[in-house]
């Protein structure tokens, strides 16, 4: 089909658009609209559309402006929460990546110095009297400086495995 | 108090000094009284008149008006809102329109839309809903924004998406059959 156009069509569509058509413009144009097709059915088809437009602007059931309000307002604040939520749950997956390397260390640390702290929990029972004084000197004597390095790194993955469990709580 | 407050630089992406256009502040409940006022009349007609279905339209109005709301415009003033809300609801139609059939639009056949729903058969009283309802959805679409809405060709491709060039020839063509239907009708009741 070939695309074809008049100079005189952007001046017709405004005078229809305005509802000047065919009142209010010259008969000079309305001869040329007469005569050429492109802005007989330029006239034809624009008018029928505003004529439609108003007609359905008239019969159109609008709701309340603030019901829509509130309703954006919820779905905004429920994507800044969700906005929000995203960094927490990588906190609680790096928390969690922590926890099992800790754990995972400890395992091969203590494999690698030997479980001698296994020994000393077998003979714990044995012994009659179950001193702190006892306990105190005892651990230090065998195990030497491991029990300072084995209290925090326990307090440390006691704490994380409370926060992790306590944000995979919260979570759900 | 809002909960923006509470909150804080949630939207603070959004503000960015930095970002490609300036982001125009949300309106407030009152300016978006006053445009829903000015824009919901002509957004319920176009949805109307080219989905053929009151209720979808009234369904896809409100749901325009609350994306509009949470989106963060680019360019500043009515008439940028108004075409801005205008491809939203263009957009949800043809997503509409898209999902039941899982079929491309241009696959749907025209007499589908013929005489379907109580709109159809209100618009037959008029002269324009029988031609209306032959034509394709997006012609309907664009003849809409041209000549009901008075949207130039860069308006229009703003709005569906489609390049100024087809544009042109795309609102041609259509106007060409609407206005031989137009004509057929025309006939039909001199006759």
């Amino acid at each position: 089909m070939m695309l074809r156009t008049c100079p005189r069509e952007k001046e017709v569509k405004e005078l229809v658009e305005r509802g000047q058509w065919p009142q209010a413009c010259a008969p000079e144009l309305r001869t040329h609209v007469g005569g050429c097709r492109i802005c007989g059915e330029l006239v034809l088809v624009t008018a029928a559309f505003q004529r439609a437009r108003a007609e359905a602007a008239g019969a159109a059931k609008v709701g309340s402006p603030g019901v829509l309000w509130w309703r954006a307002q919820l779905r905004r604040r429920n994507e800044a929460v969700e906005r929000i939520g995203r960094p927490i749950l990588g906190a609680q997956i790096f928390a969690l990546a922590v926890n099992l390397l800790l754990a995972v260390a400890l395992v091969v640390w203590q494999a690698r110095h030997g479980v001698a702290w296994l020994t000393w929990l077998e003979q714990l029972p044995q012994t009659a009297t179950l001193h702190l004084d006892s306990l105190w000197s005892s651990a230090l004597l065998d195990f030497g400086w491991n029990w300072m390095v084995m209290i925090p790194v326990l307090a440390t993955l006691a704490l994380l495995g409370g926060v992790v469990v306590y944000l995979v709580s919260e979570k759900q | 108090m809002s909960w923006e407050s509470v909150i804080p630089n949630v939207f603070a992406r959004d503000a960015h000094p930095n970002a490609s256009r300036v982001a125009v502040p949300p309106m407030d409940d009152e300016a978006f009284a006053g445009f829903y006022a000015r824009s919901a009349r002509s957004l319920w007609a176009y949805l109307a008149r080219t989905s053929g279905d009151p209720a979808l339209a009234e369904d896809l109005m409100q749901e325009s008006y609350v994306r509009f709301l949470c989106a963060t415009l680019r360019e500043e003033g009515e008439v940028a809102a108004r075409r801005y809300l205008f491809r939203i609801a263009t957009n949800l139609l043809r997503d509409h329109w898209r999902r039941p059939r899982a079929a491309s639009i241009e696959e749907i056949p025209e007499n589908y839309f013929a005489h379907s729903g109580d709109a159809a058969l209100a618009d037959s009283q008029m002269m324009l809903g029988p031609a209306l309802a032959q034509m394709r959805p997006r012609d309907r679409q664009l003849l809409w924004l041209a000549h009901a809405e008075g949207y130039s060709h860069r308006e229009i491709a703003e709005v569906t998406g489609l390049g100024s060039a087809s544009i042109r020839l795309l609102l041609f063509r259509a106007r060409r059959k609407i206005a031989r239907l137009l004509g057929e009708e025309e006939c039909g009741r001199e006759l």
